[in-house]
């Protein structure tokens, strides 16, 4: 399932066991630079290409996860 | 208004525009602007703007680059107000820079400035107020100069505009392109966040000269070696710069297939006019360098290793605050030199080696901080006891974290973080703020930052 999946990879790039399926991106210190990461982990385990601005609009593993599904 | 001004980096423009009116100045996204059109634009501007400081709410457009040779051209001073900044911080830089006109909007009431200024900028404040840095003709002429030199511009160049129009960076790729007949490239794919789509557009752009924040090529070189892939053929060279570049990710550069692509470390502060240093990085290195001073560049190294910047480029100082000036514009045998607060080495080879701060300050993302800014922002919160402001790092990077003693038992009630985001610009918002019992202090009574960040505490 795409939403676990996605947890685990903020996870990894935040280095924060916390994040759950409704964790913000940016309330739990990303930024910009760690949204690349990621975008390009998203990108090579879906193969889908998001954006910086999907991510805005997305910032959680849920939401994001719906935007992979899409 | 007068005819426009034909000298320095404003006359180098226009004898080139004379030479080549109908080449490609700016592409941005796809539409092109000639060197002929973008003088009409510039001429346009300084109709309107006058002398003085002028306020330009900069976007990455040609409409800004534009507006920054249209200043110039009317003989007044280009200042950057960043329309993404909160009101009460865009009003204090207007001020604190004496702007007598805020372009698109109106004039201002304004204030004299020293004669020959090219534009004011702003780095971090410890009063909680940003420091306005006073940049001459001079300096970034002779500046350009060198850069046109170091970068091997040549009229076939395309240069991706990466750097925002608010911070000075951004002359590093505008000045020595539009100096230099080459060719500006505006594009929204540089910012997208998809590394994928940032190569595709690098390639249908053909972009030649990529001038990147060391901590966004991290990034970069961290993809291409996952991917197993390489930058697109048409790139020539790659300048970083920002903060230190890491050991690690410059092998995995130089194991890429971009063996071609020169790789250009570079080395400024604001108040010496952008690169006043600069290594072509082969490694690999202990410390990656920053390298060899450019020709225009006097130096000197202090005592206590701090590295000192004199010659033609240093700043006339920070506008309206002398006491602030004269604390880091010193003069050594007749000669000016700005302190850096940088602390440096010389390896066998004569290249500089960056071994920290003197001070506290932070680069988080390239740019400066100043903690005590950020502290003092938090500290007028009525709920905030103390506080204090830290980098830490982060999955291989720096961000700002905040240390923050509430006022009362009770606790904070309120979301500092939102607080901040309505005074202060989003890079001096700290990533983490933690609650803490209380900080911890030196002997002296000052708090001690990087102590305070060890204590354990709620998220």
């Amino acid at each position: 399932m795409s939403v676990d999946g996605v947890s685990d990879i903020f996870r990894r790039v935040l280095e924060n066991d916390d994040i759950d399926a409704e964790s913000d991106f940016f309330a739990f210190g990303g930024d910009s630079l760690l949204a690349t990461r990621v975008l390009s982990a998203i990108a090579r385990t879906y193969g889908v290409e998001l954006t910086f601005d999907d991510f805005l609009l997305a910032p959680t593993p849920g939401t994001l996860a719906e935007k992979v599904l899409r | 208004m007068g005819a426009l001004r034909s000298h320095g980096l404003f006359g180098s423009f226009l004898e080139v525009a004379g030479e080549q009116p109908s080449r490609p100045a700016i592409v941005d996204n796809g539409t092109t602007v000639t060197y002929a059109e973008l003088e009409r634009l510039a001429s346009e501007v300084a109709r309107s703007a006058g002398p003085g400081v002028v306020g330009v709410p900069a976007t990455h457009s040609a409409g800004t680059v534009a507006a920054l040779l249209g200043v110039w051209a009317a003989g007044g001073t280009y200042c950057p107000v960043d329309p993404a900044f909160p009101e009460t911080r865009r009003r204090a830089m207007l001020d604190a820079a004496g702007c007598r006109f805020l372009l698109g909007s109106g004039p201002l009431q304004g204030r004299e400035v020293p004669a020959g200024l090219a534009y004011v900028l702003f780095t971090s404040g410890s009063t909680g107020a940003p420091k306005p840095v006073m940049t001459s003709h001079r300096a970034i002429e002779a500046t350009i100069r060198s850069l046109r030199e170091l970068f091997a511009m040549e009229t076939g160049d395309r240069v991706l505009q990466f750097a925002s129009l608010n911070w000075d960076t951004c002359f590093e790729e505008i000045l020595p392109t539009l100096t230099g007949g080459a060719c500006l490239v505006f594009h929204d794919d540089a910012h997208s966040g998809s590394f994928p789509r940032f190569l595709r557009m690098v390639e249908r752009e053909r972009i030649t000269v990529l001038n990147l924040p060391t901590a966004f090529w991290h990034e970069l070189v961290t993809y291409l070696a996952d991917e197993k892939s390489g930058l697109p053929e048409c790139v020539r060279l790659v300048v970083i710069g920002g903060e230190a570049a890491n050991p690690a990710r410059l092998t995995d550069w130089h194991a890429l297939d971009t063996g071609r692509v020169r790789l250009l470390n570079t080395y400024g502060c604001t108040e010496t006019t952008l690169i006043t240093h600069a290594a072509d990085l082969h490694g690999p290195y202990e410390k990656v360098p920053i390298g060899r001073r450019l020709p225009h560049v006097a130096e000197r190294i202090g005592e206590d290793g701090e590295l000192l910047i004199g010659g033609q480029a240093i700043a006339d100082g920070y506008l309206g605050l002398p006491e602030a000036t004269a604390a880091r514009f010193v003069t050594i045998e007749g000669e000016r030199y700005f302190r850096t607060g940088d602390r440096v080495g010389r390896t066998p080879g004569g290249m500089l080696v960056h071994r920290g701060r003197i001070d506290d300050e932070l680069k988080v993302r390239g740019i400066r901080v100043d903690p005590a800014e950020v502290e003092a922002h938090i500290a007028a919160h009525p709920e905030v006891g103390a506080v204090a402001v830290t980098g830490l790092k982060m999955a291989d990077h720096t961000v700002l974290a905040a240390y923050v003693v509430p006022r009362t038992s009770a606790g904070l009630g309120v979301d500092l973080r939102d607080y901040l985001r309505d005074r202060v610009p989003a890079h001096l918002i700290p990533s983490r703020i933690a609650i803490v019992p209380d900080l911890v202090y030196t002997a002296s009574g000052k708090v001690d930052r990087r102590r305070t960040k060890e204590i354990p505490h709620e998220r």
